[in-house]
């Protein structure tokens, strides 16, 4: 049962890409976030889906797609050379067979997130590509939140449809993406055309949001209690009651510890003893040998480089009964042991380059969304403290925002903010967990390029600044109009 | 059982999703509309042959009232 719906799905979406074909870029995004082929077992676990969908989205834009405000970015330059040099180390790896196993599946997710920004031309499109990612990522996680709840979680034990701990199905994983949704969860709910703000879009964000904030329970993974924390620290950044919102997250920190399992908070207290959690002394361990590592290969060993590494450390534990307390040191040895950060990951596997290209790639969205948030933040608020905007009618636009007819609702930096902040959730996950190529981070990339590139053109020229500072009545409307207003070839803006 | 529910709600929200955008012109196209030159269809329509630009033209040329 459902193998046929999950292929009748496919099959409609792939259909449907004939009369608009921007939907194969979103088959694609739903077929690499989900695998549906690993989901059920007749014709699509036979088929070459993933291939079959970025042919789709590859031929579909060649060969339909209007290319005029395509335009390419320095982060996808970046990301070119990333995807050279990494091809050039897969044929200097030290460990061939596996490394082209994971190349196998990096240059595909590489090369996507080059090619999705040529796609991204309209907001509606940048949009769908956010609500298909949030929405196939939310059936993970709708599932796992609902299996937490009944008590079915646990470290490694959490099932998440297929019993495989590849891609998203991996729980630390799992749990750092979820955290990193949260912020464009929130951006679709309130910003959202293809679902509009309304009760039933806000209770089934706030549900969504609530399961995002399950999955590190249900997972047991640290990483995610930790990208959560940092998450609400940051909300607070650019929220606008802040007072609120700490009351808010404390009382359900109040009210959710309790509920907690004991295996949870007993797992979550060891963040705080690393030494004594062999897990944590085995990351230290396999940390210096890729610093003693790329000390003799600069230029990294390839993928799954770690695969060379013998580890020997100490766990120390301290057990305290009355007022005696007694340390115990254990050597262990290990061998083979993951990097279990991205950061040793790009380190070990790429080198210094590697590590270079990819952190340069990061940072660089970091500031892009910065500048744009700062940009149409100040925007937005000119607009709002200047006469009526177009396509603003006093309700919010709210009417037109259903139509799509407009899209002057402040919609830019809210949006930079929450991919700004996905971003940063992931930086502080890589931290623990090796993800530097996990394609759903890549197509956040994609994403921001896509963005940047938007609202590139979308820039207010020269006149309207300048009238803009000669009169502020008349440079708000001006401001007002280049915030929705749809972009040009030449940059300047066609009035509603 | 959950795994079920959670694969069917979330592909009726894509389903339904896919279904709005397919009626959205602004997915392909921003704005009142594209110089007559480089006027396109939806989808695959854009493939099609004069007739196309010269109706689009025609309806380009009539927005600026020319």
């Amino acid at each position: 049962m459902t193998n046929l719906a999950l292929s009748a799905f496919l099959i409609l979406l792939l259909a449907a890409g004939f009369r608009r074909p921007f939907l194969w870029v979103l088959a694609y995004l739903y077929v690499d976030i989900l695998q549906p082929q690993v989901i059920s077992w007749g014709l699509l676990s036979r088929l070459p889906v993933s291939l079959i969908c970025f042919v789709a989205a590859f031929l579909g834009w060649v060969l339909a797609d209007d290319k005029r405000d395509s335009r390419g970015s320095f982060r996808q330059v970046l990301m070119a050379l990333l995807l050279m040099y990494c091809g050039a180390t897969t044929l200097a790896a030290q460990f061939p067979a596996e490394a082209a196993e994971k190349w196998a599946w990096v240059w595909k997710a590489l090369v996507f997130a080059i090619f999705l920004p040529f796609t991204l031309r309209t907001r509606l499109r940048i949009e769908a590509v956010i609500l298909v990612m949030a929405l196939t990522a939310g059936a993970i996680v709708i599932g796992g939140a609902i299996k937490t709840l009944a008590g079915g979680g646990g470290y490694g034990s959490l099932r998440l449809f297929v019993d495989n701990n590849t891609g998203l199905y991996e729980g630390s994983i799992l749990s750092c993406v979820a955290i990193s949704l949260i912020p464009l969860i929130v951006w679709l709910a309130r910003h959202g055309t293809i679902f509009p703000p309304d009760w039933r879009v806000s209770t089934f964000a706030a549900a969504l949001i609530f399961a995002c904030a399950l999955i590190p329970v249900g997972t047991q993974a640290r990483t995610g209690l930790v990208c959560l924390a940092v998450l609400c620290v940051l909300y607070l950044r650019t929220a606008r009651r802040r007072v609120l919102i700490v009351a808010l997250m404390a009382a359900a920190a109040l009210i959710a510890l309790p509920f907690l399992p004991a295996s949870y908070t007993q797992r979550m207290s060891t963040i705080e003893n690393a030494q004594s959690d062999q897990s944590a002394s085995t990351r230290l361990a396999v940390w210096k040998w890729t610093l003693d590592y790329v000390r003799a290969h600069p230029f990294g060993g390839g993928f799954i480089v770690y695969k060379a590494n013998e580890l020997k450390f100490e766990t120390v534990t301290a057990d305290t009964a009355g007022s005696t307390t007694v340390i115990r040191a254990q050597e262990v040895q290990d061998s083979g042991r993951a990097f279990h950060s991205s950061y040793f990951e790009m380190l070990g596997e790429q080198g210094w380059p590697g590590l270079g290209l990819w952190l340069a790639i990061q940072l660089s969205g970091l500031v892009q969304m910065e500048i744009l948030r700062r940009r149409w933040g100040q925007r937005d608020r000119v607009t709002a403290g200047g006469v009526e905007s177009e396509g603003v009618d006093s309700e919010g636009g709210k009417s037109e925002r259903h139509e799509g007819k407009h899209d002057n609702d402040g919609w830019q930096a809210p949006l930079a903010a929450a991919l700004q902040l996905s971003q940063v959730v992931y930086l502080v996950g890589s931290l623990f967990v090796g993800i530097a190529f996990q394609p759903f981070i890549l197509m956040l990339v994609g994403v921001q390029c896509g963005l940047w590139t938007y609202l590139k053109r979308s820039r207010p020229n020269a006149a309207s600044r300048i009238s803009q500072r000669r009169s502020p009545r008349a440079g708000s409307a001006a401001a007002s109009r280049s915030a929705g207003g749809p972009p040009t070839r030449s940059g300047a803006f066609t009035p509603h | 059982m959950v795994d079920f529910f959670a694969l069917a709600l979330s592909h009726g929200l894509l389903a339904l999703a896919a279904l709005r955008l397919l009626g959205r012109d602004d997915l392909d196209r921003e704005g009142p509309g594209p110089p007559p030159r480089l006027a396109r269809g939806r989808g695959f329509g854009a493939l099609r042959g004069r007739e196309t630009k010269v109706n689009d033209r025609d309806e380009h040329d009539r927005t600026l009232g020319a």
